[in-house]
C-alpha cells in the first residue's frame, strides 16, 4: 500500500493477539504503528503525544468507551478508523465514523482506512 | 204589529172596564176564586204542554165568560203563533197569525183592552176579519216568563166592552199561571234533556271502562271494592255479582303486603292521589306485578266518595329491565375483573366505563375518569391531534386496531402503552373498546435484551477476532493462501452473527443471509443471479448454509465460472411442495471446463459432510464440465402454507 508508507498510525486494541494482528498487518503495509495501546488512559496519552496520521480504534476497550481518545484526536484532526464487534455502532462525537466489523482482513483494513482518511491519501495513492 | 199599534194607543181610551150594565160579566168572587184553584191544580197535575194549555183555556173561557179565547206563543223566529184557541175559525186564525203588539223581549208590558173593534182605526181586512168571526171586544194579555213576554192569551166577546175591572184581575193572574207553568215545563224538559245526555255519557264511559285494555276498579271511601272492569275481573277471576264479597287483599304477595295497604289506607284517610307496585296472584296462581295509579273521587257536595283506579301489568317490563341491569352488571364485572385495563367511550371520545386497573394504571381515583374526553389520558403533545385521528379512524373501516402509544397519567408521567381499540356499532350508537396495558417492564426487559444481544455478539466477534489473530500467526510465516482461506471463512461466520444479532436471533431471511454472505464479491456480485421465494432460516440452518455459500463463492472465484470474464451462477431456492423441505440450487454456467479435483478439499468436505449433517438434509455436489452444481435439500419449520396438490 504505498499510500500508506511512513504514515504513522495509532492503534488502540486491548485484546493482545489482536493487536499484534493489526500492528503486523499496517507494518506490512508500510506505515509506522503508533502503540498499540491496550488502555484508554495509555491511548489518550499517545493521542496527545504522538505525531499521527491516522487511528485504528477498537470502540470498547477493557469496557471502557473510545470516546475521549476519539474527541482528542478529532481535535487534532486525525482521522479514524472505528473497529468494533457490535453490529452498529454509536459515536458520542457525533461526527460520521468509518466502522469496520471484527474480525476483519488486512484488506478490509486497507479499505477501512482508505475511506477514513479520504481523499488526500487516495490521491497520495495514486500518484 | 198593525193591530199592536193601534189597540195600544187605544188602550188608555178605553172606559173603565167595570161596566155594571156590561151583559155576561161574572163578577162573583167566589167563581174566580174556583176558576184559578182547578187551574192551579191542573196545572200542577199537567202531564205535558197540551194539558196545560187546554187548562188554561178551559179556565179563561170559564173564569173570563168568553166562548172564543186563544194562546198564542213566539216560536224559535219570534212570530207570535196560535198554540190552542177554542172557537176560532181556521180562516180568522191564518188571517191574525202573527199580529202581536209586543216583540219577544218587550219587558213585562200591561195588558190591551179592546172594547169595541169596530170604532178602532185598524185596517178593513183585520176590522172585517175579527166582526165576521162575531167578535166586538178583545182581551190582549200577556205571558211573561222572568219578565219577558214568551206568548199571550186572548179572550174574545161578542159584545162590546164585555171585560170589567174583576175580568181583567182574574185575566192577568191566569196568564202569569200559565207562564209559570210554561216556564216550569220548559225547566224540566231541558233538565231531561241534560239528564238524558248524562246517562248516555256515562253509558259510554261505562262501557269504555269496561273493555279498557287497563284494570280499572273503584271503592269506596272505606276501600271496599265498588266496581272492576272486565280485565281485572278476569285477572282475579271474580263474577260481577261476586263483588261485594271479593277481597283482592288475599291475592297480594305476602312480602308485599304490608307496604300496599299503607299506602292505600294512606291515600283513602287523606284522600289524596296514590301510586304503589306490588305481587298479585291472578286466577292461574301466577304472581304478577301491577303498577296501581289511583285518584280520589268527591260527590258533587264534595264529601269523599272513594278511589278509582287503574292498575298496569309491568312484570314482562320488570323482568326486561332486571334482565337489562343484570346483564349490565355481568358486563361491568368481566370489565371489571378483566386481566388488562379497560376503557369504553362513546363516538366522542367521552369515557363512559373505565375499570380499576385502567384508572390505576393513569394514576386516577375511582370513577374520577366517569364523563371525562379520553384526550385527557393522551400526551398534551399529541392531545391536540388526537381527536381527528379517532375521527379518521372512526370514518374508516371499523377494524380493530392495536399499537403502542404513550399515555399520560394524571401526574403527568408519560408511560409506554399497548392499545388495543375496536368499534363497535349499538343500538344507543357507537361505543370505542380500548384495552391498555403497561409495556414499561416489557420494554425494559427488550432493552435489556438488545443489550445483552449486542455484548455477546461483541463477545462472540471479538472471540473470532482473536482466532483470527491466531491463524494470523501461526500462518504468517508458512502459507499465506491458507491463511487467508481460513480469514475468508472466519469472515462469512462472522457476517451471519451478525445479521442473527440484527435479527434477534429468531429467525433469518434467506435473501438478506445470501445478500450479506455474497458482499465482499464486489463488481463479481451482479454476475450472481439470485432468486427464491421468502424463506425464513433458524440460527443454526443461517449459519452453515452462510458458511456453505462462501466456500461456493470461494471456490467459484478461484476455479469456477466467475473465473473468468464470460462465467456466471444461479442461485435458486424453492419449495419441495408437500415435502417440508427447502432445495436450494448452485450452478455455474460459462466458466472454464471443470476438471474434477484430484482430492477432496476442506470446501468439498464442509459442504458435503458437514452441511448434510448439520442440516440434516441431503448435499449433492457435482463437478459437471459445463460448470459445478450444488443442491442443497433440507427440512424447513414452516414451509409457508404451500397448497400440496395430490
Amino acid at each position: 500500500m504505498p499510500w500508506l508508507k511512513g504514515k504513522r498510525i495509532l492503534v488502540v486494541e486491548d485484546e493482545a493477539l489482536i493487536a499484534v494482528m493489526v500492528e503486523d498487518m499496517l507494518i506490512e503495509m508500510g506505515s509506522v504503528v503508533v502503540g498499540p495501546a491496550a488502555t484508554i488512559e495509555q491511548a489518550l496519552a499517545l493521542a496527545r503525544a504522538e505525531q499521527i496520521d491516522g487511528a485504528v480504534l477498537d470502540v470498547n476497550v477493557r469496557g471502557e468507551r473510545i470516546d475521549p481518545v476519539a474527541d482528542a484526536l478529532a481535535a487534532r484532526g486525525v482521522p479514524m478508523l472505528f473497529a468494533t464487534g457490535y453490529g452498529e455502532v454509536k459515536l458520542g462525537s457525533g461526527a460520521a465514523a468509518t466502522v469496520i466489523d471484527k474480525p476483519y482482513t488486512q484488506d478490509k483494513l486497507a479499505r477501512g482506512l482508505a475511506a477514513a482518511m479520504g481523499g488526500a491519501a487516495l490521491r497520495q495513492s495514486a500518484g | 204589529m198593525l193591530i199592536g199599534s193601534t189597540t195600544q194607543k187605544q188602550a188608555g181610551e178605553v172606559p173603565p172596564a167595570a161596566s155594571p150594565a156590561a151583559p155576561g160579566m161574572r163578577e162573583d168572587r167566589t167563581t174566580h176564586l174556583e176558576t184559578l184553584y182547578r187551574l192551579t191544580d191542573r196545572l200542577y197535575r199537567a202531564a205535558g204542554m197540551e194539558a196545560m194549555l187546554d187548562a188554561a183555556l178551559d179556565a179563561i173561557s170559564e173564569g173570563l165568560g168568553c166562548e172564543k179565547c186563544s194562546i198564542l206563543l213566539f216560536d224559535g223566529g219570534g212570530v207570535m203563533r196560535f198554540v190552542a184557541w177554542r172557537g176560532l175559525s181556521e180562516h180568522y186564525r191564518r188571517t191574525l197569525e202573527g199580529h202581536s203588539p209586543w216583540t219577544a223581549d218587550t219587558l213585562d208590558p200591561p195588558p190591551i183592552f179592546v172594547g169595541d173593534i169596530a170604532q178602532t182605526e185598524e185596517s178593513d181586512i183585520v176590522r172585517q176579519t175579527i166582526l165576521a168571526e162575531g167578535i166586538r171586544s178583545l182581551a190582549f194579555i200577556p205571558i211573561t216568563s222572568q219578565g219577558r213576554v214568551i206568548g199571550k192569551f186572548m179572550a174574545y166577546h161578542s159584545e162590546a166592552n164585555a171585560c170589567g175591572e174583576s175580568c181583567r184581575a182574574l185575566a192577568v193572574t191566569i196568564a202569569r199561571q200559565l207562564g209559570f207553568s210554561l216556564e216550569r215545563a220548559k225547566a224540566e224538559r231541558a233538565r231531561l234533556a241534560a239528564l238524558g245526555e248524562l246517562q248516555e255519557s256515562e253509558q259510554r264511559f261505562r262501557l269504555m271502562a269496561e273493555h279498557a285494555p287497563v284494570m280499572i276498579w273503584m271503592c269506596d271511601a272505606e276501600g271496599r271494592c265498588l266496581h272492576l272492569n272486565q280485565m281485572l275481573r278476569r285477572f282475579w277471576n271474580v263474577a260481577d255479582g261476586d263483588l261485594a264479597s271479593f277481597d283482592w287483599r288475599g291475592s297480594m304477595h305476602p312480602g308485599d303486603v304490608e307496604r300496599v295497604m299503607g299506602a292505600m289506607g294512606g291515600a283513602l284517610q287523606r284522600r289524596e292521589k296514590v301510586c304503589v307496585t306490588g305481587r298479585y296472584r291472578n286466577a292461574d296462581g301466577d304472581y304478577r306485578t301491577l303498577e296501581t295509579v289511583a285518584h280520589p273521587r268527591f260527590a258533587a257536595d264534595g264529601s269523599f266518595m272513594g278511589l278509582t283506579g287503574v292498575n298496569t301489568d309491568i312484570t314482562e317490563r320488570e323482568r326486561a329491565e332486571k334482565a337489562l341491569r343484570d346483564s349490565e352488571e355481568r358486563f361491568r364485572m368481566v370489565v371489571e375483573a378483566a386481566p388488562s385495563g379497560m376503557v369504553m367511550t362513546d363516538g366522542a371520545g367521552r369515557i363512559l366505563m373505565i375499570n380499576g386497573l385502567a384508572e390505576k394504571l393513569f394514576g386516577y381515583a375511582r370513577g374520577e375518569l366517569d364523563g371525562r374526553a379520553i384526550e385527557v389520558l393522551v400526551p398534551l403533545a399529541a392531545r391536540d391531534l388526537h381527536p381527528a385521528l379517532r375521527a379518521s379512524h372512526l370514518a374508516g373501516a371499523h377494524n380493530p386496531v392495536k399499537g403502542e402509544v404513550t399515555g399520560r397519567r394524571k401526574d403527568g408521567r408519560e408511560i409506554p402503552l399497548e392499545v388495543g381499540i375496536n368499534p363497535i356499532v349499538t343500538s344507543d350508537g357507537i361505543r370505542i373498546i380500548a384495552t391498555v396495558s403497561d409495556i414499561a417492564e416489557r420494554k425494559r426487559t427488550e432493552a435489556q435484551r438488545e443489550l445483552l444481544l449486542a455484548e455477546l455478539n461483541h463477545r462472540v466477534k471479538n472471540t473470532l477476532a482473536v482466532v483470527q489473530g491466531l491463524a494470523y500467526q501461526t500462518f504468517r510465516k508458512t502459507d499465506a493462501g491458507a491463511r487467508r482461506a481460513f480469514e475468508g471463512r472466519l469472515q462469512a461466520l462472522a457476517t451471519a452473527h451478525d445479521l442473527l444479532t440484527r435479527s434477534h436471533w429468531e429467525s433469518t431471511s434467506l435473501d438478506q443471509l445470501v445478500g450479506d454472505t455474497l458482499r465482499p464479491a464486489g463488481a463479481n456480485r451482479a454476475r450472481i443471479e439470485v432468486s427464491g421465494p421468502a424463506i425464513r432460516l433458524s440460527p443454526h440452518a443461517a449459519l452453515t448454509i452462510a458458511l456453505a455459500l462462501h466456500e461456493l463463492f470461494t471456490n467459484t472465484l478461484k476455479y469456477g465460472a466467475l473465473s473468468s470474464e464470460e462465467g456466471k451462477v444461479l442461485l435458486t431456492w424453492r419449495h419441495l411442495d408437500c415435502e417440508g423441505k427447502l432445495r436450494i440450487t448452485w450452478r455455474e454456467e460459462g466458466g472454464p471446463p471443470v476438471q474434477p479435483p484430484r482430492h477432496r478439499g476442506f470446501g468439498s468436505l464442509l459442504l458435503e459432510r458437514t452441511l448434510a449433517k448439520d442440516l440434516d438434509g441431503r448435499v449433492a455436489l457435482a463437478f459437471e464440465p459445463a460448470g459445478v452444481v450444488c443442491v442443497i435439500e433440507m427440512p424447513i419449520a414452516d414451509p409457508g402454507g404451500h397448497a400440496c396438490l395430490g
